[in-house]
């Protein structure tokens, strides 16, 4: 029997929120904070984006602002001193890394753009770290390197591990998605039967996963376990998702198995839920599969803080905690009409539910699907 | 207790070596779709799979800096007027770092862990110390780990780099026909090693079949460097 991987704190930032309390009053009202950009400079200006609320500082990554900021609040919450941080690992997932410099600086050299860099960068600002890499699996990368961390724990290999994602918006992954016909030009609607496509966003979250050992001779207090996880591939298209949810199937399946834990176990899934006409019913139908007729409530956080992409694996990772530590489930924003070939979410604000488990799910391009079990210690 | 993990299996390209022919295995339409890199990609993957007798391996996982560099440049040259046409989507989709992993896993239908990393110079390393834990926590068998990169022209000017790497390698658990163990993967922060003349994942492909023990460093003028320890078999 393995040793639990425990979670000693987290940080997150988003559109909706500067940190946990932020995020929890937006989480609890329902807010969406989604607008047109103030601090991206594109030619999409009408597109409706989730900013986080700072502003650019010359010469640095927002990347790295944003998840420096994460980083932060989550090291200070499960008390890490110098000496443990020195022998703690960071595990970040970005995909853009720091594209904003390059583009912003073009055609002058902006720095390297690249994702390593932007973790080095983090890891240099709250200083320690003995190791540290660079997940990048698109809009699965923070879940990834969630899963990376607590292998790692389990190998014995690091004791303490900051784990996470962070990704700002750019300029380039903006007209990506516009260019793949995915962004609607209103607020996002995820399982709507009108939805049509995704707003994105940005973010950072990073979490402290540490071994049983670790948290004993520290006499810290856990808040929850990662009790699961599990990582599958669509295998189907570079950036379409399987009518079937194969990948999505396979990888809360797993998760569960993993977590020693049945369907019926699960309170509430923090789903992809991108808003997409693509994923949301292959997400659906993978969720039909492995629930049949007694589906949790399910929601997607997405309509708030639009899809901060490799980030939002660890975000939405921590928007559960934040369920489960005040005994409420976020509501799927901007649901009105039923799809037939969609889930029906949870919509409901204001009620008190208790979260023992979660599950989290973060689906990226090329099928690259991870799903997390999370559980009430 | 972590399993013992093999090297079973290995292709690499020499840089700026003369392209393959790739009839074999891709038609003229699949190879006119891809770029050079994704070519290599699947070349170096089908032989190394090919010699370690596997179709489908239950891991796929790939190190990248800069990720299909020449995908991200076609689609930032028409977003910055460089380029008279649209910003295309294939481009764009195909410009991510996980591209050539995921793509992989399409090719071969393996719907197991498939992960990519992108961490400076030691891409590569974090990919094999990744496949290097599935395997010895028993949670594969068998992984294929790759190490891909490309630098186009604009790009390459810019970031004063050149980088031309593809190579792929077959990790197992069993023991029979075996290149050699790997004893251990690290990686390390803020050390002073001496900068490495060559990626990983070149050195690797050099030192096999190893006798004896060996360690092999990598890392760049990035913070972290690698440690890799072989033992012949």
């Amino acid at each position: 029997m393995p040793s639990r991987i425990l979670i000693t704190g987290f940080g997150v930032v988003s559109s909706i929120g500067r940190g946990k309390e932020e995020s929890l009053v937006a989480l609890r009202e329902g807010r969406r904070a989604l607008a047109t950009p103030r601090y991206l400079k594109t030619s999409l200006m009408h597109l409706p984006v989730g900013e986080v609320d700072i502003p650019n500082r010359p010469g640095v990554p927002r990347t790295v602002l944003l998840g420096e900021m994460a980083l932060r609040e989550a090291v200070t919450e499960a008390k890490l001193g110098p000496a443990d941080l020195a022998k703690a690992a960071l595990i970040s997932g970005t995909t853009v890394g720091g594209m904003d410099l390059t583009e912003s600086a073009f055609p002058a050299y902006g720095g390297p753009h690249d994702c390593g860099s932007t973790t080095e960068a983090m890891a240099d600002a709250l200083g320690g770290f003995s190791m540290a890499t660079t997940l990048s699996t698109a809009c699965s990368s923070a879940a990834n390197a969630l899963i990376l961390g607590a292998e790692l724990i389990h190998a014995g290999k690091a004791e303490i591990v900051a784990a996470g994602g962070s990704e700002c918006l750019s300029d380039y992954h903006l007209n990506g998605f516009n260019s793949l016909m995915i962004l609607d030009s209103e607020l996002c609607r995820p399982f709507d039967k009108t939805r049509a496509g995704l707003n994105l966003g940005e973010g950072a979250a990073f979490l402290i996963l540490e071994s049983e050992e670790s948290v004993l001779k520290r006499g810290v207090k856990p808040i929850a376990e990662l009790a699961g996880y599990a990582n599958a591939c669509d295998a189907f298209h570079q950036t379409a998702s399987s009518p079937d949810g194969e990948g999505a199937f396979l990888a809360m399946q797993a998760a569960l198995k993993m977590a020693g834990l049945q369907p019926g176990d699960v309170d509430y899934v923090n789903a992809h839920g991108t808003g997409t006409p693509n994923n949301d019913p292959s997400e659906s139908a993978a969720l039909r599969r492995l629930f049949g007729n007694a589906l949790p409530p399910v929601s997607s956080t997405k309509g708030l803080t639009g899809h901060t992409t490799s980030a939002s694996g660890s975000i939405e990772a921590s928007f559960c905690l934040l369920a489960m530590q005040h005994s409420f489930l976020p509501a799927n924003a901007g649901w009105t009409e039923a799809d037939p070939d969609c889930i029906l979410p949870y919509t409901a604000l204001g009620e008190s539910r208790s979260v023992n488990v979660a599950l989290c799910n973060a689906f990226g391009f090329g099928g690259n699907d991870s799903s997390l079990c999370l559980k009430k210690v | 207790m972590m399993r013992k993990v093999y090297i079973r299996s290995f292709c690499a390209l020499k840089p700026g070596a003369e392209e393959p022919d790739y009839k074999s295995l891709l038609t003229m339409m699949e190879a006119r779709r891809m770029t050079p890199l994704m070519k290599r990609a699947v070349w170096t993957a089908a032989k190394a799979l090919e010699e370690a007798g596997l179709d489908c391996p239950q891991a796929i996982l790939c190190g990248t800096q800069w990720g299909c560099l020449a995908n991200t440049e076609s689609f930032f040259k028409s977003l910055h007027g460089l380029d008279e046409r649209a910003p295309s989507p294939t481009h764009f989709m195909q410009s991510t770092h996980n591209t050539i992993a995921s793509m992989l896993a399409i090719r071969l239908k393996c719907h197991g862990y498939n992960a990519t990393y992108s961490h400076s110079e030691i891409s590569f390393e974090s990919a094999l110390l990744d496949a290097f834990l599935q395997i010895g926590a028993g949670k594969a068998d068998n992984a294929l780990v790759g190490a891909y990169e490309e630098m186009p022209p604009l790009f390459g000017e810019m970031f004063h780099s050149t980088a031309d790497v593809a190579a792929a390698f077959v990790l197992t658990a069993e023991a029979e026909g075996a290149l050699c163990t790997l004893e251990d993967v690290q990686l390390l922060r803020g050390g002073n090693a001496a900068v490495p003349s060559k990626p990983l994942a070149l050195s690797l492909a050099e030192a096999l079949p190893c006798k004896g023990t060996l360690t092999l460093q990598g890392g760049g003028t990035g913070r972290s460097q690698s440690l890799i320890r072989l033992c012949g078999n």
